[in-house]
């Protein structure tokens, strides 16, 4: 029989609920709100069902009244809700003819051919903004009746916006004051391919920490690259010429900690850790070396890292030039970390620093592809290689940028 | 120029004297023509009054449910909201004036969209707080209070804000009074963190993020540009289910700002 099925409205009123098994009805209400927010918000409607624990759930959307039909059940209960809205669609085109409303609905397959024009959209990934459809193409026609381009314009403007919009607080500097007040340092992991821009970063990073009155300790665990080490002491002597120790009490604001090249990364940041919890440091920034996603043994050795030395924040490193690969780097990257670790929530991804956006023009399909694969935000934005290259995103800028075409 | 003109004007001029049918039809029309630019102007002019009160708060704070029981009295069970939703609200008073409730998601990815949308509209704001989850919650709260505070036009507008500590009803909730100091405490050490963030990629945006409060003192409730109140409530009530809310510090400011 029939488990569970529910109708509610967009704006959140349950208006029917029927629970087949005997228990407290506020008990669907969490396996609901999971599949709100996993997969409606996150434009994630490729397939219509979803898991939550042992329940697997079912939904599907009436655009034209903004409804939301969820089923759990054996396989045929799907087809009740696809009964519903087809009863509701008849009745609606019956009653109210061909009015507006009606067009749109009649129009998918014009509002399909439309978007598949666009050339940027392709560099998208058309599969990532079209999924997001089903939910946005809700615009109520009033008295006008307006071009399906301008309509799907909006839709698919919103639809990017949502998607790189925070979902979680960005604030680095806030929890960095919370870790002082701890009496522990803040860790900071920097994950990526080669070349894309970690070390640079870090430094800017690292400056802007300065500038904000907090020390930092710059640990060196890149021991394959050849120069990686004194990369890092050559910014570690800039910055303190920058702000020298007698403008910030006598003790320096960054330091290096490394222990030269070949030995093990992990080890090291464990160390430096410690180091810098015991000399009184606000941040740790740990500098990984450059890998492939596709090279499992360094993968490995970078979830060890990660998994052993749990930072507060793992920030995956991405250049902006990077196109349709920055989707496999993500999934394999990720995926290496949750198959590595022992908890039972594996230490992920939190946030992507977008680097070398100057060497672009305006137009970052980047930013939408790594966001959406990750549903992590974008935590800082490289726009050059000085100290003061370092931007935070903003999203309708860019969204508008992209939407330029 | 005078006398290409004559020809025309000595018909206007005969017209107008001795009016055939064109000069009716002609008139009918200017005439139509000049109501609908009055009514649209009418319209524009209720459109842009600010008659709507906004109900923003994190997720599960409890805003649909509070909507719902505002405008039916009774309890609904909810889901979190994906889009706004708004009516027409009869406030308690004596002149019985109406308000525009608007009831905007919670979400992380689309409160900020919704909030584009309405706050242009908007003569009051209820900032609806979840008083059982705050202690964990503090951080969040106090940042989306902090973009709500410091966005241009709600700067320019001063909306009258209210605080509604919601769930009152569950014993661990916290009382208005601590909510309101730890949240000051929150917004003193946000304002510092934000100003200081790296600043954004389109960088027209003028002179960085609108300063909070008074520089060189601790930030207060007080110091804003418009009023700011706390009020307890809870949406689901003492009774349950069955039972009324209990918000009549919410209905009564509602009255008082209509």
């Amino acid at each position: 029989m029939l488990d569970f099925f529910t109708i509610f409205s967009k704006g959140g009123l349950v208006l029917w609920c029927f629970q087949g098994v005997r228990g407290p009805a506020s008990a669907a209400t969490a396996p609901v709100n999971a599949l709100i927010r996993s997969v409606l918000l996150q434009e994630r409607g490729g397939n219509n069902s979803f898991t939550h624990e042992a329940l697997t759930l079912k939904y599907k959307l009436d655009n034209q009244f903004e409804l939301v039909f969820v089923v759990s059940g054996p396989p045929w209960a799907a087809l009740v809700s696809k009964c519903f809205v087809f009863a509701i669609d008849c009745h609606a085109v019956c009653s109210e003819g061909l009015s507006g409303r009606g067009l749109l609905r009649l129009g998918k397959g014009r509002v399909l051919r439309e978007v598949s024009s666009w050339p940027r959209v392709g560099d998208l990934g058309l599969r990532a903004s079209l999924q997001g459809f089903p939910g946005a193409t809700s615009s109520p026609v009033i008295f006008l009746f307006p071009a399906v381009t301008s309509t799907v314009k909006q839709a698919l403007q919103e639809a990017l916006v949502q998607i790189l919009q925070p979902q979680r607080r960005v604030d680095v500097l806030r929890d960095v004051m919370d870790a002082q007040r701890h009496r522990r340092p803040y860790v900071v992991t920097f994950c990526g391919v080669n070349g894309v821009g970690k070390s640079t970063n870090l430094a800017k990073i690292s400056f802007w920490l300065i500038e904000n009155g907090f020390s930092v300790l710059i640990a060196a665990c890149d021991t394959f690259r050849a120069g990686a080490v004194e990369q890092l002491r050559t910014h570690t002597r800039r910055l303190n010429a920058l702000h020298p120790p007698e403008s910030h009490g006598g003790r320096p604001m960054v330091q290096l900690y490394e222990k030269g090249y070949g030995k093990d990364a992990a080890g090291i940041a464990m160390e430096a850790i410690s180091y810098a919890r015991n000399q009184g440091f606000d941040v740790v920034l740990v500098d990984t070396a450059g890998r492939m996603q596709d090279n499992a043994p360094l993968m490995t050795a970078l979830a060890k890292l990660i998994a052993v030395n749990a930072p507060d924040l793992v920030l995956f490193v991405g250049e902006a030039l990077v196109g349709n690969e920055a989707v496999d780097q993500l999934v394999k990257f990720n995926k290496a970390l949750a198959d590595h670790s022992m908890a039972q929530t594996p230490r992920l991804i939190d946030g992507i620093v977008l680097t070398k956006f100057d060497t672009i023009d305006d137009k970052v399909g980047a930013a939408i592809s790594m966001t959406y694969i990750t549903s992590k935000p974008i935590v800082f934005v490289g726009t050059g290689q000085t100290y003061c290259d370092l931007r935070s995103l903003n999203a309708k800028a860019v969204v508008a940028a992209l939407m330029k075409a | 120029m005078a006398g290409a003109m004559e020809p025309y004007l000595d018909s206007l001029r005969r017209e107008l004297q001795s009016p055939g049918p064109a000069a009716f039809s002609v008139l009918l029309a200017l005439l139509v023509v000049a109501l609908t630019l009055l009514l649209w102007r009418l319209a524009q002019g209720a459109r842009s009054s600010r008659r709507a009160v906004l109900l923003l708060g994190l997720c599960d704070a409890g805003k649909t449910l509070l909507f719902a029981r505002l405008l039916t009295g009774k309890y609904r069970d909810t889901q979190t909201s994906i889009t706004d939703s708004s009516a027409v609200y009869r406030v308690s008073n004596d002149k019985g004036t109406n308000v525009t409730l608007i009831d905007l998601p919670g979400h992380e990815s689309l409160r900020l969209q919704f909030l584009e949308r309405f706050k242009a509209a908007a003569r009051a704001i209820v900032f609806v707080v979840d008083s059982v989850a705050f202690q964990r919650e503090v951080k969040d709260v106090a940042e989306f209070l902090y973009q709500v505070l410091v966005d241009s036009t709600v700067l320019k507008n001063a909306p009258a804000l209210l605080i509604a500590c919601n769930k009152q009803d569950v014993t661990m909730a916290k009382s208005a009074k601590l909510i309101q100091q730890q949240l000051e405490k929150e917004l003193n050490t946000l304002r510092v963190t934000r100003s200081a963030a790296p600043t954004s990629l389109d960088a027209s945006a003028a002179g960085g993020p609108a300063q909070l409060g008074k520089k060189g003192k601790d930030f207060d409730f007080s110091q804003l540009p418009m009023k700011v109140e706390f009020v307890e409530c809870s949406a689901r009530g003492s009774k349950g289910e069955e039972g009324d809310a209990d918000f009549e510090d919410l209905e009564k400011w509602l009255a008082k700002i209509a």
